[in-house]
């Protein structure tokens, strides 16, 4: 670290180079943060996260109870040891029932919005300032899924996964549907819209099809990705599948230019986006039995970039294009059902069916803080605040050195 | 400062390279072992060297030479930690014809690996065995053995590509060349190769027994090959170690004992 600095300082070592390895090492020493954690807040089990873009400092997220929760996760008070509140919550009811979000996204412009979806067969937009409904969409089945694109200029469309093995996309400026793709034959468990073209969209879902639609193209889709690259001799039609199993997850990087999509054949692909080949990297086997949608995230303003997958009760963490597995992070009570990255902090968010949002914080923020502790050990004076604190450990008798 | 022995970005990682002494004996005297700062050892340092480990382990002289020295794809991934640059570098030996891959297993994605040399030999003596003429053996040595790189072959490749008739077709399913997949697909496989699967299918459950029975459902490497193999599975505990290893089916953890092979539920 101090040999990159002094690079850096004598112009050997571009900046850039500093900020992504050490974004890289912040990344790859997760754990379990002692000393923050997001203010309990659900009574269900958490299914969806989404980190706003415009300013990366609210935290939405969708429980199984019905209910959304906005926290802050922006650190105020610069201490290590804080508690993210949260800043208001509402419920998704319809009338009396009760059901269970599924998804929920900021509007991707600025935080004066949000839409969420769920199994009330509904997609719902929001007015975040006033904490009520602006618009919703009904459909003929529970709503699995729901994205609109972070890049669009040119339309203002929400693509839905929902029902038998609908996609519909939804245009909010308009308040109507604009039309349905169709493609699958099976629920559409993930939608995702590409970081690099706004006409680009990837799909997929229980009938292990991963399809890629050009929005713009009257007939059918762009492409379906096949897991063999074409290689398999068979006659059987059926066999171009993407995964031999469910596909829960399709993520692109942020540059657009990659696909990762996770399924229940316990599988990790990488999918080049514009020749729609598998690149083979092989991630092992990543155990996967979850029969729903489950959201990955990735890190990429690293080098390596990050790959986080939820599998069952852990999160693994993967170098993204070597498809090494650099570390396992458990800590959730149930299966994870959503992480998320914060962008400027390299904090992991991720939510599951304990109900629990843990944070995950790299160990060398807390390791500083750990050794002032241990030092003083008698009584510690925090500057401007003149507040004494004693640490438990502390006592008369026992000296400072080690024996 | 406790740091745990989490992975380091490689821009931070000590420029000099450290050369350990071996630890394991390996037959062919090829080894190249790299130490990164984790305690990490890969035992081989490219595919084709851990092929050649691999295949020294087999006991040829057990099945009376009746079988080519097979390899499975995943006790590859057992010696070198890097799986995607195995299968890459597996797929360039495949392409470049050193190697041919073979579907062995019950699994769709389980694959078994012969040398070509070791795979010709074999092929050309059980075709003579089985007294077939020779201009179909011909024919099968310069399309099959010397020119074909695929896993799997349908009939447009073998009528059209190749010019085989439905007699010579015929032939090399009788001498297990080929098997049945599909209405016109074929697998490529191994003659006598029902030997194999029959061991090794033995051998794979005696060893994961083994490690199910002892406490804790773990068992250190070390102590694992040092205990007595029933004499029915004839493969070799190093073979099964390997295979079990790169398989998934144990949890390989570094003690300072050496290694624990931990069963995976």
């Amino acid at each position: 670290m101090l040999r990159l600095l002094s690079e850096r300082e004598s112009g050997i070592l571009s900046p850039l180079i500093l900020r992504r390895a050490e974004t890289a090492r912040r990344n790859f020493s997760l754990e379990l943060s002692k000393y923050k954690d997001v203010e309990v807040s659900h009574k269900g089990g958490v299914n969806s996260l989404d980190i706003d873009v415009a300013e990366n400092r609210y935290l939405l997220s969708g429980c199984s109870d019905s209910t959304i929760a906005i926290h802050d996760v922006l650190s105020k008070t610069g201490e290590v040891k804080e508690t993210f509140s949260q800043v208001c919550s509402v419920s998704h009811n319809r009338g009396s029932q009760k059901h269970s979000v599924e998804t929920v996204q900021w509007y991707p412009m600025d935080t004066g919005m949000f839409t969420t979806s769920g199994a009330d067969f509904q997609l719902k937009v929001w007015d975040t300032n006033r904490l009520k409904l602006a618009d919703k969409y009904t459909f003929s089945g529970l709503v699995y899924s729901h994205h609109m694109s972070l890049i669009a200029r040119k339309h203002c469309l929400i693509a839905v996964g929902a029902g038998r093995s609908t996609v519909k996309l939804v245009d909010i400026k308009s308040g109507s549907a604009s039309h349905q793709l169709k493609g699958h034959d099976a629920p559409v468990y993930s939608v995702r819209w590409s970081s690099k073209d706004e006409f680009l969209l990837a799909t997929g879902g229980t009938d292990r099809k991963v399809i890629l639609w050009d929005i713009r193209k009257a007939k059918g889709h762009l492409m379906a990705l096949d897991q063999h690259n074409g290689e398999q001799a068979t006659n059987t039609k059926d066999a171009k599948v993407a995964h031999d199993g469910t596909v829960n997850s399709i993520h692109f990087t942020p540059d657009g230019l990659h696909l990762v999509t996770y399924g229940t054949d316990n599988q990790i692909r990488l999918w080049n986006t514009t020749t729609g080949k598998n690149i083979m990297v092989n991630y092992g086997m990543v155990t996967n039995t979850v029969k729903k949608a489950v959201q990955s995230s990735i890190y990429s303003a690293s080098s390596p970039q990050v790959l986080f997958v939820p599998s069952d009760s852990n999160i693994q963490v993967f170098d993204l294009f070597k498809g090494i597995h650099l570390a396992t992070l458990s800590g959730h009570y149930n299966i994870v059902n959503c992480c998320v990255s914060h962008l400027d902090s390299q904090y992991l968010f991720s939510g599951g069916s304990d109900r629990n949002i843990l944070v995950w914080v790299p160990s060398t923020e807390t390791e500083d803080y750990e050794d002032h502790l241990r030092t003083d050990s008698k009584d510690c004076v925090v500057e401007g605040r003149g507040v004494k604190r004693t640490i438990a450990t502390a006592d008369a008798w026992s000296s400072d050195d080690e024996t | 400062m406790s740091r745990k022995r989490s992975h380091i970005p490689e821009l931070y990682k000590a420029k000099r390279r450290c050369v350990p002494s071996s630890s394991s004996s390996q037959e062919n005297g090829v080894s190249t072992s790299h130490e990164d700062t984790n305690g990490i050892t890969d035992t081989a340092s490219d595919a084709r060297t851990a092929l050649l480990f691999l295949r020294g382990l087999f006991p040829v002289e057990k099945f009376e030479y009746r079988l080519p020295p097979i390899v499975l794809k995943h006790q590859l991934y057992s010696v070198m930690k890097n799986r995607t640059l195995v299968d890459k570098q597996l797929n360039d030996l495949r392409t470049n014809k050193e190697v041919k891959v073979f579907k062995l297993g019950p699994e769709e994605t389980s694959r078994s690996i012969v040398f070509t040399d070791d795979y010709r030999k074999h092929v050309l003596k059980v075709m003579t065995d089985l007294k077939i003429e020779s201009p179909v053996i011909e024919k099968v040595r310069q399309y099959i053995l010397d020119q074909c790189t695929d896993v799997s072959l349908d009939r447009d490749t073998l009528y059209k590509g190749y010019g085989f008739t439905d007699m010579e077709i015929t032939y090399m399913i009788k001498a297990s060349i080929l098997t049945v997949r599909d209405v016109g697909s074929w697998w490529l496989s191994i003659p006598n190769a029902g030997i194999f699967m029959k061991s090794f299918n033995r051998g794979r459950k005696s060893v994961t027994t083994m490690i199910r029975k002892s406490k804790y459902k773990e068992i250190l490497k070390q102590d694992l090959e040092q205990r007595q193999w029933p004499k029915v599975a004839r493969l070799g505990i190093s073979y099964h170690i390997h295979d079990i290893m790169g398989a998934d089916l144990v949890e390989c953890i570094d003690t300072n004992s050496g290694q624990l092979l931990r069963l995976r539920e």
